[in-house]
């Protein structure tokens, strides 16, 4: 959902840091995508591919996106389970009372500058 | 020679959000402004909602209304026409509201009132990722859409805390069963509170407002 808006903003974000370096162009950056977040890395990428067009500095810029599945923490048990579907009750005690660990992020990681 | 530096950078690329709707919800906080959030797919009654809700609260409260749509101000009139002060955010092509545009509407508003509304674009699917900085996240489904939505559009009942079934006067006919539908959206969001109202008819609509005014007290137990 609303990639081409997202990878605007990673855009946005990654001129500050070549400007901040006064890098040459970036080299590789690396984009952690949680299952829950409503973005695609494929049409991610497909999106990245644009803005490579006509951003110098990403011209010749590989994006690596990290898909980051969903863990949840039972409140109750403490059990940690990766959820089925979208039932989200604790797999080892039945409780509904669960907290997300990961999954829901959307995060610029990394960033790989020629300098 | 070049050099190749990695920039440990770990910064989410929802964050400018995040951040002015944090902003928001601390402006609210200080101003003692309980502000709920409506959303739900086109046509599930929201605006309709507001308007028998409206008349409960505002004889004692100051209210406010945020109407976020792609185009017209018809919603934002429909609440004007009952006396009461609501902005129009037509966003000309976003199918949600996000924080900055929140945040620019509510400059134009009032910044003493009670509660204020904000009624988000129709739509089921990205409103339920960006928080406006509300206290109270509130999601409708309409006894026509079936009762089979919930598990369809997972994240947009996950992150609310209310559920509003509307039109319930229409129950006779249709295989809509409440029971179905809630015990699909409880599984999903256990700590939904759940309405069955009709506007039209007025069933369920004083619960409703009771329990809007009961969470206020309960947000600023000094108010």
């Amino acid at each position: 959902m609303h990639e081409l808006s997202i990878v605007q903003a990673l855009v946005d974000t990654v001129e500050a840091i070549v400007r901040q370096h006064g890098a040459q162009r970036v080299v590789r950056l690396v984009v952690e995508v949680g299952e829950m977040s409503n973005v695609i890395p494929m049409y991610l990428q497909n999106a990245f591919r644009a803005f490579r067009e006509v951003k110098p500095f990403l011209a010749e810029a590989e994006l690596e996106v990290r898909f980051v599945p969903l863990r949840l923490r039972c409140k109750s048990c403490g059990f940690e389970f990766q959820p089925q579907g979208y039932r989200y009750r604790c797999v080892e005690c039945s409780s509904p009372h669960v907290q997300v660990v990961q999954g829901e992020e959307l995060l610029l990681r990394d960033v790989e500058l020629e300098v | 020679m070049a050099e190749i530096r990695t920039v440990r950078v770990m910064e989410s690329l929802l964050k400018a959000n995040d951040y002015v709707a944090q902003r928001l919800r601390q402006a609210w906080n200080q101003s003692r402004t309980f502000v709920v959030h409506l959303m739900s797919a086109p046509g599930a009654g929201k605006t309709t909602l507001l308007e028998a809700t409206l008349p409960a609260l505002m004889d004692r409260y100051r209210v406010g209304v945020l109407e976020g749509d792609i185009e017209t101000e018809r919603d934002a009139e429909r609440i004007r026409a009952l006396g009461i002060e609501a902005v129009q955010v037509t966003t000309g092509g976003t199918c949600h509201l996000e924080a900055p545009m929140v945040e620019q509407a509510w400059r134009l508003m009032p910044n003493d009132l009670d509660f204020l509304f904000i009624e988000n674009v129709g739509n089921l699917v990205c409103p339920a990722s960006f928080d406006l900085g509300e206290h109270l996240r509130v999601v409708l489904l309409s006894v026509p859409e079936g009762d089979d939505k919930p598990a369809k559009y997972p994240k947009a009942f996950r992150t609310a805390q209310v559920l509003v079934i509307t039109k319930a006067d229409l129950l006779e006919g249709t295989d809509f069963s409440v029971e179905r539908a809630r015990r699909e959206a409880l599984e999903i969001q256990p700590g939904l509170q759940v309405f069955v109202v009709s506007a039209k008819t007025g069933l369920g609509i004083s619960p409703w407002t009771q329990f809007l005014e009961e969470r206020r007290r309960q947000t600023f137990p000094n108010a």
